[in-house]
């Protein structure tokens, strides 16, 4: 704790750039940083490469990345194959469960981290949280605070955010986590999770996480006017976003909006984003809706 | 006794802490021993012991003027109050009366017989009091510019003497250690009573043939041990102060019959040179030579504040008579200065200006310019120091007020929170808090910044409470830099400090920053310094540095990018380019607080909120330019008043010579054709050379034609400006020999021998020659130039006009060679090639408009051809960059498995005591097991858990007890229809957001009841409501006017069937919503029917029956005026037709009751008339008007009042009982006749 105090983060940008989810910064600030040791190449390599997946440009990760490479970045190109290959990924995580049944390097915090994101994309929210628990870095409790709201434990995550603060209330996770715990805490907390946003946003720059973190603190509180603004401005940094547009299809019903403008942001997401979770849960409902409707019938 | 001593030891502690002085202008001379301010304009005078008498202006920082005729020290100085003049008095025994305006002396008093040592204009009477070592005070009149009056009785050196500010009294101090109060109203009585001769006082007699004296003694103060120095009437009261070389100050009261000491200030340790009453507060100025200048407050006769200089005793003091300004002389020059800032503190949030006036603290709204008290400051009763700073938190709506001692160590700042609604009358006084520190400012929304007074800084929390302390490099001051940020001053530069990672981003060199002000997007910054701006983007990067002789004051951003701000008497603008320039001039300075338009918005040293107009014409001209924005500029060069030598000569500068061109109608300049010219642009430029029509301008424009080439336009400047010579020459060399010709020949016209000559050797024409030469005299010269160019005859004729007595005929130099011009092979019309002129994008938008066409047609000479130009024809705008757009986050994630995979036990693992799981989560218990908890209680378990609401249930996702509820309350059989409705429903039961990169993102629930709800009362918010679904009616009525009636059907129906699934608050909403399904279940019966009645056939008698039945039924819905209208004339038609005149009739009256346009009223009552004749019946119809009836909505049959009904627990449309247990021909979703609970559209409704 004392040490992170003093410290000065060489990668303070990168890491920074990639939490607030502005992933072509990280890039960019990755490319030109100059690290002091070999320790802290791996760890740029790995944000680096984590923002290229967060990019969907997984090819180039998963060709930069060579068997020689480090044990950290072949945990990204792991989660990377996962993400990339629809097909694969029963195979991925199955190798990962063997892996994990083996005792884990706990040092390697990447593996931990990748570990937990492809069980948390599986659902798999008890082996994600504990790989997760074996880390001790920030990220790793950001993520644990993450998959427990998944899981609705609002109660848990407040804890683990404690001890977050107790690392570095002020690091840029710490701050994150703390919206999201104030979202799901809502009432009086839902300004302050704005505020978090919002103060990220003019410190460092307005990004699609940023906004639609807004965006969401302003619908919890049925401001729907000034979650517009800030959606419309996520709609104009990226038409295809698809939280984004899951977040206008709410807006839209909530202004008043004819339906055919809501419809549309549908259409857009069903073209763009057909594995999104929001459709797939979606579809899951269309025929939940269907095989219910045939319960009742008229008597005559 | 006691009381003194006690004073003592205060003094001596107030002693011990000597301070710095907010000097305003300092300069070093020889000794200054007199100093009097202008009451008006910005200057002072200062009397040297040199004898020279310097006038400066202290707010420029500049030596106006001197005056040098004093031999020996001046003492002696004083401004008239209202004239341009100055009376000074020296040890040459001189009293000199000047005038500034003429820099000169206008006359000298001459009778004192020893050295002067004050002069002091009457406010009123043309007096001036002068006070001598002569051991006399004389009054004289400077219009008569004698001496008036002659006071006697002190008996030595007379130190000083002033007249009373409004009554008619005297005050002299002298070495005699009295003060004396004299009495000059018999002066005043004789000088001013009609008649009255002043020569009569002459000499130096106070006394008139009477005895009566003009003016006697009134008061002796004495007190003082030693000599007095000083002594002055207060302002208002009747008080007099005077300072003595015992080292004291003492105050003396008065009244009219006697004078006593008052109190003693003591304090000095050398003899005090001067004491003055401060002009409005309640404080006494003394300054000694013990090189101290003290501040004593008057009613505690205790000091305030000591301001000490090392090595220069101090002599005289002057204040200012309405300003916060005062002056000091001392041994090496003389300072002003002021003893408090009159800076306000403020602050600007939006349209909010926030600042501190007297002991509140103010808003401003900008827009509608109203100003309210917000809340009483605390900190401020009891303090004598005032509000330094200010520092603004929107998001908390609190507010930091740093307050600076004079002693920077005892600096304090106060934490308030501004109350929410305050009676601006007599605010709230809300407790604050309150810690040392030097600055105070919000780093974020729940942080502040703190710079203690050990120059270290601390983050605190908006409890006050220190969350950590931050070591940071040598730092002197702190300011606001965006969220997460600071600036950190240090002795020679300005540091950006992130204070999160606790390191330093960037750093630039600017000595002494005394103020910062960011742009509203905080992309730039403005570093203000005493005598500097340094203008930096957001990453400290210095753009662009600006040098001020004044004082900066404060600035501005304003919303084009542009930094307005003010010195001590201008506004002025900076662009981040570097340029700046005068805006206008201030009387007083200002401080902006913010600039919008044409309006600078800013605060006065009284602390008044004023609008200023400025013209930003210059500015926005020279940011179009920077930001190459053409059209604008273009626009406003064409309309805007923008005229004047510095534009221009910018625009060179600058490097936009093509934007001159467009100056050219405005312009009447010299310059200006030269810029015209530097842009190459002939056509235009000779277009405004003629406009002009000036001599230098055309001396230019043909200097630049030449240059470039352009022949034709060099010929016409040259012909306009008579420039003969240089005409010739230029034919010459462009071989055109017939103006050549025409040159010689107005040459000769003009008896331009030499010039005549000169032509005629250009052309080579011998004979012309000689006949010059010839005709001018020259006739050695004529007969050489015949003899040697073989004109034989000529040289003979010549030779014998010799007269040989005289004159000798030159020899022929046998070896003579003719001097030929080379005659031209081919005479130029057309120009030399042209130098290319690279083009613009001016030119190309002037051609474009035409202009440059005709102007080429003006002009007599050739265009110059195309050549060059086509590759240069290219505009120099920028394409804006574009964005790089950003890529979406991944999230494609898998959202399958709800249930987690078999539990992998891991042996290595502890368990957190954190992370204990509610009791009844089994295997827990267990050690060594990370044990996962189980999943909560989500949100919208919690809705349905909340509601019996249908719609509440759909949002959170629970189809089946939607579709249960739906059932049990309006008997919903059939849920297909609802599909769209539910499913669009269901996508605004969540919002998304983003937690990790790459993960699947988390979900938000909007909730109603957000600020109640806690954590298990929620329930989520509805997003449809009632006033949409009454909105959407208007869309169906248009579709019902227009006829589309299966249009309109359907889209009642969706509104009918999204009635249940609204959430309303009241009664009356209920009722409402209730009265919504009535109306869309008429439509709907109604407009099923008539599309049903068009379908049929109509062959038969018995069908046409059937049609006029249902069309009658039809009048029965309870519809819009309009649409029964229409439904009306329909039946009425039908039934005219069918000759059931009877019933026809009663739908005319109703129609006619309806109020129909015009014409249809018309011929309904045509038609009426036609039924009345015959008022009957010919068919037998299903149909009794009279006779109340439910319509079938399936069978369309009527169903007479008592009949057995079945109707549909939704829409309440009403069936024959047969159709029982079918569904709804209205709703398509509900069992007809269904029992059900009803609908429930509100938790009113479950009470």
């Amino acid at each position: 704790m004392a040490s992170q105090q003093t410290e000065i983060d060489e990668l303070f940008d990168v890491k920074n750039a990639y939490y607030i989810g502005s992933y072509q910064q990280c890039i960019n600030e990755a490319q030109k940083v100059k690290p002091s040791s070999p320790d802290k190449v791996t760890e740029r390599d790995m944000f680096l490469y984590r923002a290229y997946i967060a990019q969907r440009k997984y090819g180039v990760v998963m060709d930069d990345i060579k068997s020689s490479s480090s044990a950290e970045l072949q945990a990204v190109k792991m989660f990377a194959e996962y993400l990339s290959n629809e097909g694969k990924r029963d195979t991925i995580v199955a190798d990962l469960d063997k892996k994990m049944a083996k005792s884990v390097d706990v040092a390697n915090t990447t593996f931990l981290l990748m570990a937990a994101s492809i069980y948390f994309h599986e659902m798999n929210t008890d082996a994600a949280l504990r790989t997760l628990h074996q880390g001790e870095s920030l990220e790793c409790m950001a993520m644990t605070i993450q998959v427990l709201l998944k899981l609705d434990r609002v109660d848990l995550a407040r804890k683990e955010l404690k001890k977050m603060q107790e690392q570095d209330e002020d690091a840029t996770l710490t701050q994150l986590a703390t919206a999201w715990v104030n979202l799901a805490v809502g009432g009086e907390k839902l300004q302050d999770a704005y505020y978090i946003f919002q103060e990220m946003s003019d410190k460092y720059s307005s990004t699609l996480l940023l906004l639609n973190g807004q965006g969401a603190c302003h619908m919890a509180q049925n401001k729907w006017e000034e979650a517009e603004g800030v959606l419309q401005e996520a709609l104009d940094k990226d038409s295809g976003h698809p939280e984004t547009l899951i977040n206008l299809i709410v807006l839209t019903q909530h202004l008043g909006k004819a339906p055919e403008v809501t419809n549309r942001y549908m259409s857009q997401l069903k073209d763009a984003h057909k594995a999104h979770p929001f459709l797939k849960e979606y579809f899951a409902k269309e025929n939940e809706f269907d095989r219910l409707a045939m319960q009742y019938a008229p008597s005559a | 006794m006691y009381e003194r001593s006690a004073l003592y030891q205060r003094n001596s502690i107030f002693i011990q802490a000597a301070e710095t002085m907010l000097t305003k202008f300092e300069t070093k001379s020889a000794r200054v021993k007199g100093l009097s301010f202008h009451p008006k304009r910005p200057w002072i005078l200062a009397s040297l012991h040199n004898g020279v008498i310097q006038l400066w202006d202290y707010r420029m920082c500049t030596l106006i003027d001197k005056f040098d005729e004093h031999d020996g020290p001046v003492r002696g100085i004083d401004f008239h109050k209202q004239q341009p003049l100055f009376v000074s008095g020296g040890d040459d025994y001189k009293i000199k009366v000047w005038n500034y305006k003429l820099r000169r002396c206008l006359f000298t008093l001459l009778g004192h017989l020893d050295y002067i040592r004050t002069t002091f204009f009457h406010h009123e009477y043309p007096w001036i009091l002068s006070a001598s070592d002569d051991q006399t005070i004389r009054i004289w009149n400077w219009q008569s510019r004698t001496c008036v009056c002659v006071l006697t009785g002190h008996n030595h050196y007379v130190m000083c003497a002033q007249f009373h500010p409004s009554e008619d009294l005297v005050v002299s101090a002298s070495l005699d250690q009295t003060v004396r109060v004299w009495d000059i109203s018999g002066l005043r009585k004789k000088n001013l009573s009609p008649g009255s001769m002043e020569t009569e006082v002459r000499g130096i007699s106070g006394v008139d043939l009477f005895g009566a004296s003009d003016a006697v003694v009134k008061h002796v103060l004495e007190g003082h041990d030693r000599g007095v120095n000083w002594a002055a009437f207060h302002p208002s009261m009747p008080l007099i102060v005077s300072g003595a070389d015992d080292r004291q100050v003492k105050i003396w009261r008065m009244n009219e019959s006697k004078a006593w000491e008052l109190d003693t200030c003591r304090g000095h340790y050398n003899n005090v040179s001067c004491a003055v009453f401060h002009p409005r507060q309640e404080l006494i100025l003394s300054n000694s030579e013990d090189k101290s200048i003290r501040v004593w407050d008057m009613s505690k006769r205790t000091g305030v504040q000591t301001f000490r200089r090392d090595h220069d005793r101090f002599w005289v003091l002057g204040a200012h008579p309405n300003l916060n300004l005062f002056a000091a002389g001392h041994d090496s020059g003389m300072l002003v200065f002021k003893l408090e800032r009159e800076r306000p503190a403020y602050a600007v949030y939006g349209n909010m200006l926030y600042y501190v006036k007297e002991r509140f603290l103010r808003q401003l709204d900008f827009h509608s310019s109203k100003d309210t008290a917000v809340m009483q400051l605390r900190c401020l009763s009891g303090s004598k120091f005032p509000v330094f700073s200010m520092s603004y938190n929107p998001a908390e709506n609190a507010v930091l007020l740093c307050t600076r001692a004079t002693n920077l160590e005892n600096s304090t700042y106060d934490l308030y929170s501004i109350p929410r609604d305050s009676d601006s009358q007599n605010p709230d006084a809300p407790e604050g808090k309150r810690s040392s520190g030097l600055t105070a400012v919000w780093v974020a929304r729940n942080r502040f910044a703190v710079l203690d007074r050990m120059h270290s800084l601390l983050i605190k929390n908006l409890k006050n409470e220190i969350v950590k302390k931050v070591a940071v490099p040598s730092c002197e001051e702190i300011f606001y830099a965006g969220t997460g940020s600071l600036l950190l001053r240090d002795a020679d530069g300005v540091t950006l400090f992130d204070v999160q990672q606790k390191r330093s981003l960037a750093t630039v060199k600017i000595t002494k920053v005394k103020y910062v002000v960011w742009s509203a997007d905080t992309s730039h910054v403005a570093l203000l310094a005493k005598h500097a701006i340094m203008i930096c983007n957001r990453k400290l990067e210095s753009l662009c540095n600006i040098h001020e002789n004044i004082r900066v004051k404060s600035g501005a951003w304003d919303e084009s990018g542009v930094f307005i701000y003010t010195t001590s008497n201008h506004i002025k603008y900076a662009l981040t380019s570097g340029d700046h320039g005068i805006i206008r001039t201030l009387d007083l300075p200002i401080y902006v607080t913010r600039v919008r338009g044409n309006s600078v918005y800013c605060l006065d040293r009284e602390c008044r909120p004023r609008v200023l107009t400025i013209d930003p014409t210059e500015y926005r001209f020279k940011l179009a330019l920077v930001n190459r924005k053409y059209e604008e500029v273009l626009h406003m060069v064409r309309n805007a008043k923008l005229v004047g030598q510095s534009i221009i000569a910018y625009l060179q500068k600058k490097g936009y010579p093509e934007v001159a061109l467009h100056c050219v109608s405005k312009m009447r300049s010299v310059c200006v054709s030269a810029w015209l010219c530097v842009c190459g642009n002939m056509c235009v430029a000779l277009e405004a050379a003629k406009a002009l029509d000036e001599r230098g301008c055309w001396e230019r424009l043909g200097e630049a034609a030449l240059l470039q080439g352009h022949h034709q336009v060099v010929e016409m400047c040259y012909q306009r400006t008579k420039n003969f010579d240089k005409l010739t020459f230029l034919y010459l060399i462009t071989g055109n020999l017939a103006k050549l010709r025409k040159m010689m020949k107005i040459a000769e016209i003009r008896k331009d021998m030499s010039g005549h000559y000169q032509g005629a050797l250009y052309l080579g024409d011998v004979s012309e020659r000689v006949r010059i030469l010839k005709s001018c005299g020259q006739k050695s010269l004529a007969y050489l130039t015949a003899a040697t160019h073989g004109m034989d005859e000529e040289a003979e004729a010549l030779k014998e006009t010799f007269d040989p007595e005289k004159e000798t005929v030159p020899d022929i130099d046998p070896d003579a060679q003719l001097l030929q011009p080379p005659p031209p092979i081919n005479p130029l019309d057309t120009n030399w090639p042209l130098l290319t002129v690279s083009k613009g994008f001016f030119e190309g938008a002037i051609s474009a408009k035409g202009k440059a066409g005709q102007m080429a047609a003006d002009l007599d000479m050739d265009a110059p051809g195309g050549e060059g130009w086509g590759e240069d024809a290219e505009l120099q705008l920028d394409e804006d960059g574009f964005m790089d757009a950003q890529d979406g986050v991944g999230e494609e994630g898998a959202m399958g498995k709800e249930e987690g995979g078999g539990w992998e036990v891991e042996e290595d693992l502890d368990l957190p005591p954190e992370l204990e799981l509610p009791a009844g989560a089994g295997g827990g218990a267990e050690d060594g097991f990370f044990v996962p908890p189980t999943k909560g209680v989500s949100p919208t378990q919690m809705w349905c858990n909340n509601s019996q609401l249908p719609v509440d249930h759909i949002l959170a996702g629970s189809l089946e007890t939607a579709m249960r509820l739906l059932h049990d309350q309006v008997g919903v059989v059939q849920f297909s229809p609802y599909k769209p409705l539910f499913m669009q429903t269901l996508s605004r039961g969540r919002t998304c957001y983003l937690g990790l990169p790459s993960l699947p993102c988390l979900r938000g629930h909007p909730q109603r009841n957000w600020k109640e709800a806690g954590a298990k009362q929620g329930v989520p918010a509805v997003g449809l409501r009632l006033s949409d679904l009454i909105a959407r009616l208007q869309q169906c009525y248009q579709l019902t006017t227009a006829g589309r009636f299966e249009d309109a059907v359907e889209r009642f129906r969706v509104i009918l069937l999204s009635v249940p699934l609204l959430v309303v608050d009241n009664k009356q909403e209920i009722a409402e919503a209730q009265q919504l399904i009535t109306i869309c279940r008429e439509y709907i019966v109604g407009l099923t029917m008539e599309t049903e009645r068009k379908k049929l056939p109509k062959d038969t008698l018995e069908q046409q029956k059937r049609l006029c039945e249902m069309a009658a039924y039809f009048t029965h819905c309870s519809l819009q005026p309009v649409h029964m209208v229409l439904v009306l004339r329909t039946a009425l038609n039908l039934f005219f037709k069918l000759r059931n005149f009877k019933t026809a009739a009663g739908f005319a009256r109703r129609l006619l009751e309806l109020g129909p346009k015009p014409e249809v009223a018309q011929q309904t009552r045509k038609i009426l008339a036609a039924c009345e004749k015959t008022l009957t019946d010919a068919h037998q119809l299903n149909y009794d008007p009279h006779n109340p009836f439910d319509l079938c909505a399936a069978s369309f049959t009527p169903l007479y009042r008592g009949r057995p009904v079945e109707k549909c627990p939704l829409s309440g449309a009403c069936y024959c009982p047969t159709y029982k247990g079918q569904v709804c021909r209205v709703t398509q979703v509900t069992e007809i006749g269904k029992d059900v609970i009803g609908l429930r559209v509100s938790p009113l409704q479950f009470r």
